[in-house]
């Protein structure tokens, strides 16, 4: 059975892509899912200190596509669970050192041995964009509730349907439920029906992250985060479970809406 | 009562101006009309109307609105004078 790529993306940096690859991709191996996540961020090596994997690195993602070694020299074994792994990307190298053809064939190969191989994208639309969304059969996008990253995700989205990637998702992160109240915060159900795509998650605003990235252990490890797990329950969506959205957020959404202007 | 009036129409709470602000520039970076097409668009629009009518060239305006569910393209020519039929 042949695994699914999944890309993580954004337009905007700085929103949350990295932290919600570490998240999902250690949600589903702790379900037992083989999985692997690839950092294409060529040149902003970040994956692996999200993981707390950074002092095991001996080759990196383009080593593995210029022949240097094989995939499985390139992959780091996360240290609680065996079934995950991390091929983080070239710290001192330019994003033009990988293609997207050479990003398809390392997915094609990865996708006979992992039932997820997740890609975590870097901000942008140029060349690293291209090489990370090459091979994926989902799309996650991540926004926050600000307009510069909605408007990011919405060109993004546009340019995912161009590329003819088959399924997008969008993940709502930093979500402030007081802002939201108050009315100082657009709900997620607003930004949903702005961006017309179907809704993977809503993750909270939470001090959690930052001390989960200091400890170098993703937040799902821990199930009294909130953010763990929001985490979880994308993890779990992604899985088929039917999990309702609006439970932790109190806002009605439309599950998938036809973008409201195809243009 | 004015002030709930003031708070109506100016005072929006700043969610709901992001909302509006974001289904404007949304929709135009979506369809995408450069100077250039705007320019092409307005002057067939204005070919076409010359043709039954004699229309104000200078007065056509051409601007993307957003309803509840649809996206209009609303144009407004000035008529000079209607052609009698012979
Ligand atoms: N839900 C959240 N609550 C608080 N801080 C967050 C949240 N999500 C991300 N962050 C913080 O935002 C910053 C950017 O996150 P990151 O995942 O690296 O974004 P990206 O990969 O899109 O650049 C990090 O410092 C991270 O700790
Ligand atoms: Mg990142």
């Amino acid at each position: 059975m042949a695994g699914k790529t999944i890309v993580v993306t954004s337009g905007k940096g700085g929103v949350g892509k990295t932290t919600t690859v570490a998240n999902i991709g250690t949600a589903l191996a702790k379900k037992g899912h083989n999985v692997v996540l690839i950092d294409a961020d060529i040149g902003l090596r970040n994956l692996d200190v999200v993981m707390g994997l950074e002092n095991r690195i001996v080759y990196n993602l383009v080593d593995i596509v210029e022949g240097k070694c094989k995939s499985a020299q390139a992959m780091i074994r996360d240290r609680k669970l065996s079934n995950l792994h991390v091929i983080p990307s070239a710290q001192t190298r330019e994003k033009d050192a990988v293609n997207p053809a050479q990003m398809k064939s390392l997915c094609a190969e990865l996708t006979e041995q992992f039932d997820f191989v997740f890609i975590d994208c870097p901000a942008g639309i140029e060349r690293g964009f291209k090489n990370a969304i090459a091979a994926a059969d989902v799309a996650i996008v991540v926004t926050t509730p600000e307009v510069s990253a909605i408007r990011d995700a919405d060109r993004v989205i546009g340019l995912l349907e161009a590329n003819l990637v088959k399924e997008t998702h969008l993940i709502v992160n930093r979500v402030n439920q007081k802002m939201v109240k108050k009315g100082d915060m657009m709900s997620v159900g607003d930004i949903v029906t702005l961006l017309s795509v179907s809704l993977l998650g809503i993750i909270p605003e939470s001090e959690d992250v930052v001390v989960s990235t200091n400890r170098g252990v993703p937040l799902v490890h821990d199930r009294s985060s909130r953010p763990g797990i929001a985490y979880t329950k994308v993890a779990a969506r992604l899985e088929g479970e039917e999990i309702p959205l609006d439970e932790d957020n109190g806002v009605k959404l439309m599950d998938r809406v036809k973008r409201f202007f195809m243009g | 009562m004015l002030s709930a009036i003031r708070r109506f129409f100016k005072d929006k709470n700043s969610s709901e101006v992001a909302r509006e602000r974001m289904q404007f520039v949304l929709m135009h970076d979506r369809v995408d009309l450069t100077p250039d097409i705007m320019e092409g668009l307005k002057n067939d629009i204005l070919a076409v109307f010359a043709r039954y009518m004699e229309i104000d060239q200078s007065s056509i305006q051409v601007n993307l609105e957003q309803g509840k569910g649809y996206t209009a393209l609303v144009s407004n020519v000035h008529i000079k004078k209607v052609f009698r039929k012979k």
